[in-house]
């Protein structure tokens, strides 16, 4: 490649290398939040977990586990986002092909952080290799995301390596960073480029199956077990892959908005928008699972089941149900047919006050306890529930007429959506522990310390730290398109069947 | 080959928690706080659940000891990582591999009998205590599991005064330190494929049942109990 053309594409390096200072202010409180949480992780090892987590017995899982799961979730998804652009050309999406799997390696190391935060000797973790257990879930759980881990940074390296080069000619100054970054590579000749693209294609495919196993396997932690009556069933495999591929999208699509606006990206209005109709027609499946599955439980009335989903609905845990249902699915789901749809908003209050009013009917029929009832102390029924419609409305009203960006909005919304899946993932694996015994147990209930979550929390500073250094290290959109673009003119015309013939590849 | 179970006898259970505190002396059960019981923080090998009926002056009140069920298909077995718990198969005893255990609590949340025991701290005992603790059975170390053994260790003694003596191991050699410590002789251990044992024969009583039996796990604790034990919701 020539010099003049490394200039053409000079914009798409632009994030490389730019110590941006609003980045910089970004990154340095989560170093402080996980030096926080790096000495209260070495307590939890070295002198029990019970000092900083509120784990107790029957809750023995606790809000690392459901981190864990949420970001094997994450990855997958991202994964699956990538591969479905490699592997099946899906061309809108190949802008934001990178971010996807920078977000998915940066889930990997945070879904190994929080098992690493549960599984309380990563001494002995050389044992599940030593004397492994085909039998038990976590052995392949184990299997897969480190095989997933390896998989997206062979994806991540084979991806970029070609713009690292790139990156080599721009910045002779830090040639050294990337020469070890792209392991020496130097071939720029469009035969390695195609070769590049046939590995990565064969990959994708293999990677979008291994995914779907690696979340199959990720619900039956949970689904295979007789001992919890919430958890046993078939259902919980492919809710887990919905709540994957969604989750996925909207942490995307909100890490998408907040870097764009931290610094120059060449994504435009029109791939967000893309990536919020996916979670927006996600949504509705999404609900339907969910209601499919309480349904079910709430019709057969059978009382172990029955118990547990009290618990989740009426009980400890019913915040994070209802708060899941309103503002996790319902809200966003709103807000993003305004952004998407065009809808006019005087049609959307009308639908938001008949959709409220009969929410409002179904939770004065279900008698649902308003969460926190000291705050109401002393108001008749009819008044809360006029409180919460108001509440409602307000909200709605808001998210129709505030001032402003689409991006925003969307962003916003995904990320409710996101924190949506989190609350759908605690209650799919929480009160199923705590809330049900066959025997007459007493049990006190699962509350995550202040420890605890500061373990987590610096879990997250952890992903954040890794997407940051990359989003400063690395070329974040493919500089690849408009080569791309040539080769197909070049190339004689193909039809569809032998764009995707396995043999071409084979050979 | 011996299939070791437990009978325990309902209607002559008085929950006076001798079992529990026996248990505790002879398995080096790790003291705590009432702060981490209230917190279910706890380890209690066999534990007397009460359970009482009726309003006040008319109430019955009874206990059920619960402790390892030492299922035939143990549930808390397959499930684990690293093989550190496993079922024998010389003497159907479901056992813990202490120093194996990677802390992941999965057998725990398998079993549904829920009688498996974390230790959430590194276990301590009063200073007195602390130089008296049983040299037969090891101390566990923190974040590792730990159950009921039905005393293993005293398995291990019996065989080895068995072979000493020139004999065989007979009926009422090998006793837990629950059964020991029991004042109405509600508990009897044994070996249940031997048809001329204590056990078989109570296992075999009308007043029989075993805990769950529809789920499958076939446990080996079998209880007595006259008329119709529902197991109370207390919910």
């Amino acid at each position: 490649m020539s010099p003049t053309n490394v200039e053409s594409d000079a914009p798409r390096f632009d994030n490389v290398l730019r110590i941006d200072l609003r980045l910089l202010a970004a990154a340095v409180p989560l170093v402080v939040l996980v030096l926080i949480a790096v000495p209260l992780y070495l307590i939890q090892i070295t002198r029990g977990v019970g000092l900083i987590a509120g784990l107790n017995r029957p809750t023995y899982w606790g809000l690392d586990v459901v981190n864990c799961v949420f970001f094997l979730g994450v990855g997958a998804g991202g994964v699956i986002i990538s591969s479905l652009v490699h592997a099946f050309g899906i061309r809108q999406l190949k802008v934001v092909g990178r971010i996807a799997e920078l977000m998915s390696i940066s889930s990997a190391v945070m879904a190994m952080a929080s098992l690493f935060a549960n599984l309380c000797w990563p001494t002995r973790m050389i044992y599940i290799i030593k004397y492994p257990h085909p039998t038990s879930p976590i052995f392949w759980d184990m299997t897969n995301l480190s095989t997933y881990l390896m998989v997206s940074l062979v994806y991540g390296y084979l991806g970029t390596r070609a713009d690292l080069v790139r990156v080599i000619q721009k910045k002779p100054r830090y040639a050294w960073l990337y020469r070890l970054l792209s392991l020496g590579y130097t071939n720029l000749s469009p035969e390695a480029r195609s070769r590049d693209q046939r590995i990565l294609r064969v990959l994708g495919a293999i990677v979008l199956v291994g995914e779907v196993a690696e979340q199959t396997i990720s619900a039956w932690l949970f689904g295979l077990h007789k001992a919890r009556p919430g958890w046993y069933g078939g259902m919980i495999a492919p809710l887990f892959l919905v709540l994957a591929t969604i989750s996925a999208l909207a942490v995307l699509t909100t890490s998408i908005v907040v870097t764009r606006r931290l610094i120059r990206l060449r994504i435009d209005d029109d791939v967000i928008r893309k990536l919020g109709k996916f979670v927006f027609f996600l949504i509705p499946l999404l609900g339907y699972l969910l209601f499919v599955e309480l349904f079910t439980v709430l019709y057969s009335a059978e009382p172990a089941k029955l118990n547990v989903y009290h618990a989740m609905m009426f009980g400890h845990y019913a915040p994070m149900f209802w708060g899941h249902l309103t503002l996790g699915l319902i809200f966003p789901f709103f807000l993003l047919m305004v952004v998407l749809l065009r809808v006019s908003r005087g049609m959307l209050w009308s639908v938001g006050i008949v959709l409220l009013h009969f929410l409002a009917i179904a939770a004065a029929w279900l008698h649902f306890p308003v969460p926190y009832p000291a705050l109401w102390h002393g108001l008749p029924v009819w008044a809360v529930y006029a409180v919460l419609w108001l509440l409602g409305l307000a909200l709605l009203s808001v998210c129709a007429y505030a001032k402003m960006g689409e991006d925003v909005r969307i962003g916003l919304a995904t990320l409710l959506v996101g924190a949506g899946v989190f609350a759908a993932r605690w209650n799919l694996i929480i009160p199923s522990m705590g809330e049900y015994s066959y025997l007459p147990f007493v049990f006190p209930g699962y509350t995550p310390t202040v420890g605890e979550i500061l373990v987590i929390v610096g879990v997250y500073a952890l992903g954040g730290l890794i997407y940051i250094t990359c989003v400063t290290l690395l070329p974040l959109v493919e500089s690849e398109e408009a080569e791309e673009v040539k080769e197909v003119e070049e190339a004689p015309v193909q039809t569809e069947e032998a764009e995707f013939d396995i043999n071409a590849y084979i050979h | 080959m011996p299939r070791y179970g437990m009978v325990i006898d309902l209607d002559r259970c008085s929950g006076c928690q001798a079992c529990v505190v026996a248990c505790k002396v002879e398995n080096n059960v790790p003291f705590c706080s009432p702060k981490e019981s209230s917190q279910g923080q706890e380890i209690a090998w066999i534990q007397v659940l009460p359970s009482h009926e009726g309003e006040f002056p008319n109430v019955r009140a009874r206990y059920m000891p619960v402790l390892c069920m030492h299922c035939e298909k143990p549930p808390c077995v397959p499930v684990c990582p690293t093989g550190a718990t496993y079922r024998s198969e010389a003497t159907g005893l479901v056992g813990q591999v202490y120093t194996r255990c990677i802390g992941c609590r999965f057998c725990a949340v398998a079993c549904p009998y829920t009688v498996r025991y974390f230790n959430w701290y590194t276990p301590h005992w009063p200073k007195e205590m602390d130089e008296r603790l049983s040299p037969d059975v090891s101390v566990r170390m923190r974040n590792t599991m730990e159950k009921c053994s039905f005393c293993h260790h005293r398995l291990l003694k019996a065989r080895d005064q068995a072979a000493f003596d020139g004999r065989k191991l007979k009926d009422g050699d090998y006793v837990t330190a629950c059964q020991e410590a029991c004042p109405t002789k509600a508990i009897s251990f044994g070996d249940l494929d031997d048809s001329q044992s204590r056990v078989a024969s109570l296992s075999r009583s009308h007043r029989a049942f075993r805990l769950r039996e529809d789920l499958g796990t076939e446990p080996k604790v079998y209880y007595l109990n006259e008329g119709d034990w529902d197991v109370p919701d207390e919910r």
